[in-house]
């Protein structure tokens, strides 16, 4: 982090209608050029972060700074933002080019390009070459949304919002159009908020993400720090597929700690910033990958249940004395099997204190 | 298929199951006819009192005693009485020299001129009036806001004699408006027999369709775009004009389509506010019935229907070109009508809004209240003697007087004879236009037509062609003039039905009736056992509609109640108006009642009531 302010920072902000509130005391920060993602389930306050941002809401308490200047009381018309809805919101009474010198009305285009101009340079940047004379009707999703992005991006906003943006589209189409809107942000180097529920897309995307659950963030930090390191259960069982244990510590030794659960022990690697001592009740995670077989340093006895072939791999269901566990595999076993993992595969997520 | 069933016919058994094999295969026959037989059946019922009738009018203009000539249809025509300068130019005068002395001011604009310039104006009070409520309804939040949104459906039960009763209660010499002007010392105003009476009787009627289609189109514009808008760069304002008002352009604009060609044919408001001295082309058609010029009053029908259909067809065109875009779509958040605080931003469009009400109360409530009360009001303070002269037999008055009791007893066994008659019609063309085929526009629009065919053509063509009489293969064919009223009303009345039904049938799934015709039920019974049973609300809806279009119905009736001696209470109301303003307020306060309880019916069971 350098002297200058972040580009987008969010301080304490609270967002309440009425009795519910919709966010609750946020704080964060989006540097300069970064893809940052709000991920979280449906009602988790994501979408209503973003409007606090845009302007379109104003919060109940806290403060809102873009370049680190409070925004409090500026007009969305007045903030410099760019926003793309989930259902493009296209002027379906103006044409593609239209919509996308929407906002060129109202700004001062860069040394004298002509407005159409500049419509063909980001249509051309969008992929949608030649289309400005289209209703916006007449194309499909997947282009209505890069048509969207075109006019947000058309004033050269300073922050890009983009609310759900794909999830519209189907699966495929949504992968394609996610490794353009990224190439498009880092050709433009533009700061972008984004909203997803899609925790493999907020994953595959972003910068940084912060997961978001009831109004506030549970944690914030780069896809890799997410997915390895959860900071608590929600984003440990949120984030990909995961395999959740508790139980009390019966010792600590070298880093480990044995952790009693069900009629097992099962090793558990400690980071050194984690202080455990015994009789502390872990909850801890094991990715379905890193679950095996016949192998690894902690062994217990699980049934079969199914199994689902994805290509890649196969996930299988086991039951072990009544918890569900995922196991990732390319050999399907069946029947009775010893599971296992290994003690550092092991993420300790909360330790509740004795 | 039926399989069960061929299956035992198949089978040689006795006598007994034989003669009950034979009656399930009459049963099925019939079963699976029976909507044919339905539509076959209201096809002819259509064909006998409506496109019968209404083609004979047309003929009447061409077939002049016996001879086929076009010499009424050009006289008409070139004549300045009807067409004003057009005439004129129509008569070979040049088009320049008539257009000097038209912007000199001082041309007689002829009938259809005035018609038409006087729907002008009703369509322009109209929007005036409605679009202030428009705002009201898809901005502001408040109690009773659904209650008053559905009340501008109101106006399309209320017959158009109550409402000029109530406008002749209100603004009259001896009305409301003058008791409370002469109470504040001021002088007497006479507001009626004046363009301007008829301009905002036409407003009560079609700014309540102008606040609701754009209500509709209003509350269809999506936040997003809103947004969209303001993060590009506009203020409030901009978003508003350039986002906004383009959505709502074609709403307004359609619905002033409509109010034109509604003012345009307006009769009874016209008759019972205007007198002949303001005559529109209806009231003039009426006028030429009375004396009998047939050919005449045929080819003023035909202008005026060649009017209304060039603009209702330019309406549907329209109207298939506006896309509605429901995806998605967040509607805009509304505000609470009482200020968050007392800013002028905040305050000034309330205050706005607070003079708007007082013009819609006066326009809106005045009148019905004005007519409530003139009718319990006499010269010696409260009373019920308006009503109770409804019901009393009288025995004395000659013939052309008009009797109450009959009045309404008529209008509510016309009503219930039409309902009768409109309901099944309805129902089967509302099956036949929801069920895709090649063909259903034109089935649909030959069972619209009505819709469309004033009631004055409808009414003179009954009675040209069944109640005068008509040879049928040498054999008089006479209809009575009761029946003829029936029949004008159930046709003016069932489209309604449609209008109501279809759109609740068609949102059935039609998965629904083909479980049913798979577990063996004829498409007649897969309509009796689900489909109905599924809309019966709406079916009802379409019963109450049916009803109050025919207690209210004024114009075919009066047509006919003119030469048959039968009349029903709108007509009845049309002869007291000038002279017993109590006997007419009190048949108003019955068909307030009577449309009143329709409308709780229909707003209640209705189901889809914006594709009214």
């Amino acid at each position: 982090m350098g002297s200058e302010p972040p580009a987008l920072e969010l301080e304490g902000v609270t967002k309440r209608y009425g009795e519910t509130t919709a966010v609750s005391d946020l704080s964060l920060a989006v540097e300069r050029g970064e893809f940052f993602t709000l991920v979280g389930p449906s009602g988790c306050g994501k979408t209503t972060t973003l409007r606090l941002v845009a302007g379109f809401e104003a919060p109940t308490a806290g403060t809102v700074r873009f370049a680190g200047t409070d925004v409090a009381g500026v007009p969305p018309e007045d903030r410099d933002v760019g926003v793309v809805f989930q259902n493009y919101a296209l002027f379906s009474h103006l044409s593609v080019g239209e919509n996308v010198a929407y906002g060129l009305r109202y700004t001062d285009l860069p040394d004298g390009q002509s407005r159409d101009e500049r419509v063909a340079e980001l249509l051309e940047l969008v992929d949608l070459p030649g289309m400005a004379d289209r209703d916006p009707d007449t194309l499909s999703g997947g282009q209505q949304q890069r048509v969207a992005m075109a006019r947000a991006l058309a004033p050269q906003p300073d922050v890009l919002l983009l609310d759900e943006p794909m999830s519209a589209l189907d699966a495929r189409l949504r992968e394609r159009l996610r490794v353009q809107v990224r190439r498009i942000q880092r050709e433009l180097d533009i700061t972008t908020l984004y909203v997803t529920h899609d925790q493999e897309e907020a994953l595959a995307i972003s910068d940084r993400v912060a997961v978001m659950r009831d109004g506030g963030v549970e944690q914030v930090g780069t896809p890799q720090d997410v997915y390895r390191r959860p900071a608590t259960r929600f984003v440990a069982e949120f984030v990909g597929d995961n395999n959740v244990f508790a139980g009390e510590v019966t010792a600590v030794e070298d880093g480990v700690a044995s952790v009693r659960v069900g009629d097992a022990t099962l090793s558990v690697g400690l980071s050194e910033t984690e202080p455990v001592t015994v009789g502390d009740r872990l909850t801890f995670c094991v990715r379905p990958s890193a679950l095996t077989v016949g192998g690894g340093a902690s062994r217990f006895e699980a049934t079969v249940e199914s199994a689902e072939f994805l290509g890649e791999t196969t996930r299988v269901h086991l039951d072990w004395d009544g918890r569900s566990l995922l196991l990732g595999t390319e050999v399907v076993p069946e029947g009775r099997v010893s599971v296992g993992f290994e003690a550092e595969d092991a993420h300790v997520v909360e330790v509740e204190e004795r | 298929m039926s399989g069960s069933r061929t299956g035992r016919d198949s089978l040689p058994e006795t006598d007994a199951s034989d003669a009950e094999g034979r009656a399930h295969r009459v049963r099925d026959a019939v079963e699976r006819r029976a909507i044919a037989a339905f539509a076959v059946a209201t096809a002819a019922v259509l064909l006998l009192v409506f496109y019968y009738p209404v083609s004979r009018v047309f003929v009447d203009a061409v077939l002049v005693e016996g001879a086929w000539t076009l010499r009424v249809v050009t006289s008409v025509l070139q004549d300045p009485f009807y067409f004003g300068p057009l005439a004129r130019v129509l008569s070979g005068e040049s088009p320049v020299a008539v257009a000097r002395t038209v912007l000199a001011g001082r041309a007689d604009l002829g009938i259809v001129g005035f018609t038409a310039y006087q729907a002008a104006l009703s369509t322009l009070a109209s929007v005036a009036l409605g679009l202030p409520g428009a705002y009201l309804l898809a901005r502001y939040e408040f109690t009773g806001r659904g209650t008053l949104r559905s009340l501008t459906m109101l106006p399309f039960v209320l017959p158009s004699m109550m409402v000029a009763v109530g406008f002749v209660a209100t603004f009259g010499s001896e009305g409301t408006l003058n008791a409370l002007a002469g109470a504040l010392g001021l002088g007497q105003v006479d507001l009626l027999y004046s363009l301007e009476a008829i301009v905002v009787a036409h407003a009560f009627y079609n700014a309540p369709l102008v606040t609701r289609m754009t209500t509709a189109a209003w509350e269809s514009v999506d936040a997003s775009a809103v947004e969209t808008a303001r993060s590009l760069g506009a203020t409030p304002l901009q978003a508003f004009r350039t986002v906004v008002v383009p959505q709502l352009v074609p709403a307004v604009l359609m619905s002033a389509t409509l109010a034109f060609v509604f003012t345009f044919g307006s009769f009874p408001i016209v008759l019972a506010l205007g007198g002949y001295q303001l005559a529109t082309v209806e009231v003039f058609i009426y006028q030429l019935i009375g004396d009998f010029s047939y050919a005449p009053a045929a080819t003023l029908a035909l202008v005026e229907l060649a009017v209304s259909l060039s603009l209702m067809y330019a309406y549907l065109r329209y109207e298939a070109r506006q896309r509605t875009r429901t995806r998605g779509a967040r509607p805009l958040p509304r505000r609470p009508l009482r200020p968050p605080d007392w800013s002028p931003r905040e305050l000034l469009p309330r205050v706005g809004l607070a003079g708007y009400g007082t013009v819609a109360l006066v326009v809106f409530a005045l009148p019905v209240a004005s007519m409530l009360y003139a009718s319990v009001s006499g010269p010696t303070g409260l009373t019920l003697e308006h009503y109770a002269f409804l019901v009393e037999r009288q025995t004395t008055g000659a013939a052309f007087q008009v009797r109450p009791w009959p009045a309404v007893r008529n209008s509510l066994v016309f009503g219930a004879g039409s309902l009768a008659m409109a309901l099944p019609m309805g129902v089967v063309v509302a099956v036949l236009t929801t069920r895709d085929y090649a063909g259903r526009k034109l089935v649909d629009a030959v069972a619209m037509a009505p819709l469309a065919v004033s009631g004055i053509v409808v009414g003179l063509g009954l009675l040209r062609g069944l109640v005068f009489g008509v040879d049928v293969f040498g054999t008089r064919f006479v209809v009575d003039g009761a029946l003829a009223i029936v029949a004008a009303h159930a046709v003016a009345g069932y489209p309604f039905v449609v209008r109501v039904v279809a759109p609740n049938l068609e949102r059935l799934d039609p998965a629904l009736v083909e479980s049913a015709r798979a577990l063996g039920a004829s498409r007649v019974r897969a309509l009796l056992d689900v489909e109905l049973p599924l809309v019966w609300p709406a079916v009802v809806a379409g019963a109450a509609f049916a009803f109050a279009i025919s207690v209210g119905e004024f114009t075919s009736t009066a047509v006919l109640a003119s030469q048959t001696g039968e009349y029903t209470m709108p007509v009845a109301i049309q002869r007291f108006i000038g002279r017993r303003l109590g006997p007419a307020t009190a048949m108003g306060g019955v068909l307030l009642v009577v449309t009143a309880v329709s409308f709780v019916l229909i707003e209640r069971l209705g189901g889809a009531r914006d594709g009214l």
